[in-house]
């Protein structure tokens, strides 16, 4: 109990500091939105507009800071997050609820095979230290997750969408679409995640293979193993209920940070196959000076970082007891 | 008790077979146009589209103006000016330039089925009245008063501006009264439905796409008869060239380089026209000592080879611009003769070092010249987003330290390199103002005191900073003529300021990106028709053309 107070407690100190970097820090950046805006116009906007779109933005109307603090408190906790300049006049929780879900269907998803599947091939490649999966996986893997995204992401429209034609070349969804419920759309939606996903988890999956096979290697030395195979247990069971949960812990972690991440996206995925998603909205929030979109993004970011770290120590907590007695 | 790891071969096997499915799914059935292929514009704004459509908000009138929604003229800025009645069918000056009458055209309605008035034009004006936030053009700074009277609409001036009309017909969309009424705050309304007199009437929006279909009652008849319209999103220049060059897209306003290799070749009938519309020139702070002797000014522009520039920073697809000012070939009739015979020869690297030498300046160990111990050594700011302008400005600084100036390009952050330009607070840099329908408007852009403001106060345009009563009174004087012969003598004597004081060094011009294949649809503008201005951000242009294309045979 003392442990799970002391976790909530750091949660919610950890919120708060982010809540307020969060405020500050887009707030040292020059100019302001109505000359971000402008800047984006490429000057095929009357220069007056500039007048006009300070009007709308409400730029010149300057508050104090430590009441516009103090307010911005207020909102973010009643879910009032504003409205969005580069999306004006649309409000920020509008503009993201259209774009959250892609990016936590398809990196979300792609996440969790690239853990699941790097997990299980690790564990697979240290039990059997020195065969061919052992020699040949680690090597490739170290190599490929080398590879950015992006340049993965292009060879594979390169070769795949130009080339062979076999996946569409850009988007969610068929452009002219409408998003329904029906299983066609469905289907187009997967299909035009193949690809993207498979870039994700083709550079990603490396990391969990590695990590998940030296700590096995640690694991399997360990005398309880020992001790189990003396037992005579089926291997299946050694693997997977004595080393695999004990080399797992460190990767846990590892994998909720990640999932935590997950909200913001894989921004260099979502530009280079045209995805619609929050990765790429962030970085043109940055761009716009959208306050509002950029403070409501990475509190939506640090918000999910914090309580999948949240959950993973209650996990951790949960498989491995002595996490529990420390003091 | 967890049994994640038994599990995870049984995930594994369940994802497995959904790729499996997803593939021999690749083949889905896309749903069959028969009359007519939809046209689809690859016009790459690196955002999702917000789907909202107001008219007055400059991030969505591109979307909404010309297509939707219509101006009172057509005013043509590849043609200086000529204006086609559009909403209106004409416009008389009277009162001496002060008060401007249209008369508004019988038969319009707008897509909900009610007809077009001059009342909804009067109430127009007066929403931008009552809301500076959305009067974007800034009529109201000249106007006092609008209002209707049978089919007349009569606007009164606070001062003669007849160069606004440019704003005022071809810029302002109408909208309807009975509609914006009932809108509570039409500023921060995204207008989702937006009821407009024009040829399209947007019919689906998506953060993907945007959908027009043609408007079945549109007032032209026989013109609006393109039936389905696309314009996907697209957050990267590389995924929306991909798109326009497999012949997925028929119009695109696109910057692609190598577009020979990369287009034209690809499929028959590819095109481009890159038409010139403003330039894009180097602002000399002329509060900074050495960039107010016009001596230097006049160095660096002589010291510049704009064609090289052109050739090196650009692939070739903006041409060099000329010190007067004048865009050519776009307004090759507003040159001056003697402006143009006064520069000579542009680039004269020996003519620029005598003018420095004549000027007092030596050159200095480093092979920099400098005057009093000071140094010329410059900083020349661009937008670091741009990577063509950042190329650019690299070959016109190794030009000039040839010529003994010493220039350091500074690419900077969009939003900081705007708010420094603003605000006055940089050396030379590197940037484009949008023009207008004649020379006019770029040179009371860069030249008018007014548009101008101290440093560290924002400065809409005439960023250099430049103030000379005469020019301001020859800028006032072209607002209150409608004569054409004193038009052009004017615009001859500011070429003419632009030639003796340099207070702006045009270097490139400025083009329409625009690429095209002309068998899919025809009646697209071309240099022997520049009808409008091509580029889809071009408003309310790319919906007049929309409105004159044909479906290929």
């Amino acid at each position: 109990m003392k442990f799970l107070l002391r976790r909530v407690g750091f949660l919610l100190i950890a919120l708060w500091a982010a809540l307020t970097l969060n405020f500050f820090i887009p707030r040292l950046m020059p100019g302001n939105p109505a000359q971000a805006m402008m800047a984006k116009f490429h000057g095929h906007v009357n220069p007056l507009a500039l007048k006009a779109l300070e009007v709308a933005f409400g730029v010149n109307t300057h508050q104090n800071l430590i009441s516009e603090y103090f307010q911005y408190l207020g909102n973010t906790l009643t879910g009032n997050l504003g409205v969005s300049v580069s999306y004006f006049p649309l409000s920020v929780t509008s503009v993201i609820a259209k774009a959250l879900p892609w990016s936590l269907a398809l990196v979300g998803v792609a996440t969790i095979f690239a853990f699941a599947i790097g997990t299980v091939l690790g564990a697979i490649t240290a039990w059997r230290r020195g065969g061919i999966l052992d020699n040949l996986m680690p090597p490739v893997f170290i190599v490929v997750s080398a590879f950015p995204y992006f340049w993965v992401g292009l060879l594979s429209i390169w070769l795949f969408a130009l080339t062979l034609g076999w996946f569409p070349l850009l988007g969610g969804y068929d452009e002219t679409a409408t998003p329904t419920f029906t299983w066609g759309f469905i289907v187009n939606i997967l299909w035009h995640a193949v690809l993207p996903a498979f870039t994700i988890i083709i550079t990603s999956i490396g990391g969990w293979i590695l990590t998940m096979r030296n700590n096995m290697l640690t694991v399997l030395s360990e005398d309880y193993v020992k001790m189990a195979r003396a037992k005579g247990l089926k291997n299946k069971r050694i693997i997977w209920q004595y080393a695999g949960r004990n080399a797992f812990l460190p990767n846990l972690t590892g994998f909720a940070m990640s999932l935590g991440f997950v909200i913001s996206g894989a921004i260099l995925v979502e530009y280079v196959y045209n995805y619609p998603g929050v990765g790429f909205m962030l970085l043109q929030a940055v761009v716009n000076e959208d306050y509002a979109l950029m403070q409501a993004l990475f509190l939506l970011i640090t918000v999910a970082v914090l309580v999948s770290i949240f959950i993973s120590d209650i996990l951790t907590a949960v498989l491995d007891p002595r996490t529990r007695v420390q003091t | 008790m967890l049994k994640i790891f038994s599990k995870f071969q049984k995930v594994i096997g369940v994802a497995l077979t959904g790729i499996a499915l997803v593939l021999t799914q690749s083949l889905i059935p896309t749903s069959a146009n028969a009359a007519q292929v939809p046209l689809n514009l690859a016009n790459e704004q690196g955002m999702l589209w917000p789907c909202s459509f107001n008219p007055f908000n400059p991030s969505s009138a591109p979307y909404s103006v010309g297509v939707t929604y219509e101006t009172l003229s057509f005013v043509n800025s590849l043609q200086s000016g000529k204006s086609t009645p559009w909403l209106a069918t004409s416009s008389t000056w009277s009162n001496s330039n002060k008060t401007l009458t249209f008369t508004i055209r019988d038969g319009v309605k707008w897509s909900d089925g009610t007809a077009l008035t001059s009342g909804d034009v009067a109430y127009t004006f007066n929403l931008l009245k009552k809301n500076p936030a959305l009067d974007i053009n800034a009529v109201w700074s000249v106007l006092s008063s609008v209002t209707a009277s049978g089919n007349n609409v009569t606007m009164q001036f606070a001062q003669s501006a007849v160069p606004y009309y440019y704003y005022i017909a071809g810029q302002v969309p109408i909208v309807s009264q009975s509609v914006w009424s009932k809108i509570a705050n039409p500023v921060t309304d995204p207008i989702k439905n937006p009821i407009g007199t024009g040829g399209y009437i947007m019919s689906k929006c998506t953060p993907q796409n945007i959908q027009w279909t043609n408007n079945p009652n549109y007032w032209q008849s026989g013109k609006a008869v393109v039936k389905v319209v696309n314009m996907p999103a697209f957050l990267s220049n590389d995924t929306c060239n991909q798109y326009l060059a497999t012949g997925q897209s028929q119009w695109g306003s696109q910057f692609i380089p190598s577009i020979e290799s990369y287009y034209v070749k690809k499929k028959a009938g590819n095109t481009y026209w890159f038409p010139p519309v403003a330039n894009v020139s180097l602002f000399p702070n002329l509060t900074v000592p050495g960039l107010n002797d016009v001596a230097v000014r006049k160095a660096i522009s002589y010291g510049i080879d704009r064609v090289a520039v052109n050739n090196i920073g650009e692939y070739g697809y903006e041409p060099a611009a000329s010190q007067t000012g004048v865009v050519t070939p776009t307004f090759s009739s507003w040159l001056d003769a003697a402006s143009s015979t006064a520069i000579g020869k542009s680039y004269d690297p020996a003519k620029a070092e005598s003018i420095l030498k004549a000027a007092g300046y030596a050159k200095d160990a480093k092979g920099i010249y400098a005057k009093a111990g000071k140094e010329l050594a410059f900083t020349l700011s661009t937008n670091g987003g741009y990577s063509d302008w950042v190329a650019a400005m690299q070959v016109v600084a190794t030009q000039l330290g040839k010529i003994g100036i010493k220039i350091t390009v500074a690419p900077i952050a969009a939003s900081t390199f705007y708010s420094n330009l603003y605000a006055g607070k940089y050396q030379l840099a590197y940037n484009a103002e949008s023009g207008g329908p004649t020379p006019f408007y770029e040179m009371r852009q860069w030249l008018y005191s007014k548009n101008s403001a101290p440093i560290g106060t924002a400065a809409s345009s005439n960023w250099e900073r430049f103030s000379d009563p005469a020019v301001d009174k020859l800028l006032d004087q072209y607002g209150a003529t409608t004569d054409s012969a004193s038009q052009h003598s004017i615009t001859n004597q500011l070429q003419q300021v632009m030639v003796n004081q340099l207070p702006v060094i045009p270097v490139l011009e400025e083009v329409d990106w625009f690429q095209y294949n002309s068998k899919a649809f025809t009646g697209y503008p071309s240099p022997s028709n520049p009808y409008a201005q091509p580029g889809l951000y071009n408003i309310p242009d790319w919906g007049y053309v929309l409105d004159n294309l044909k479906p290929g045979a």
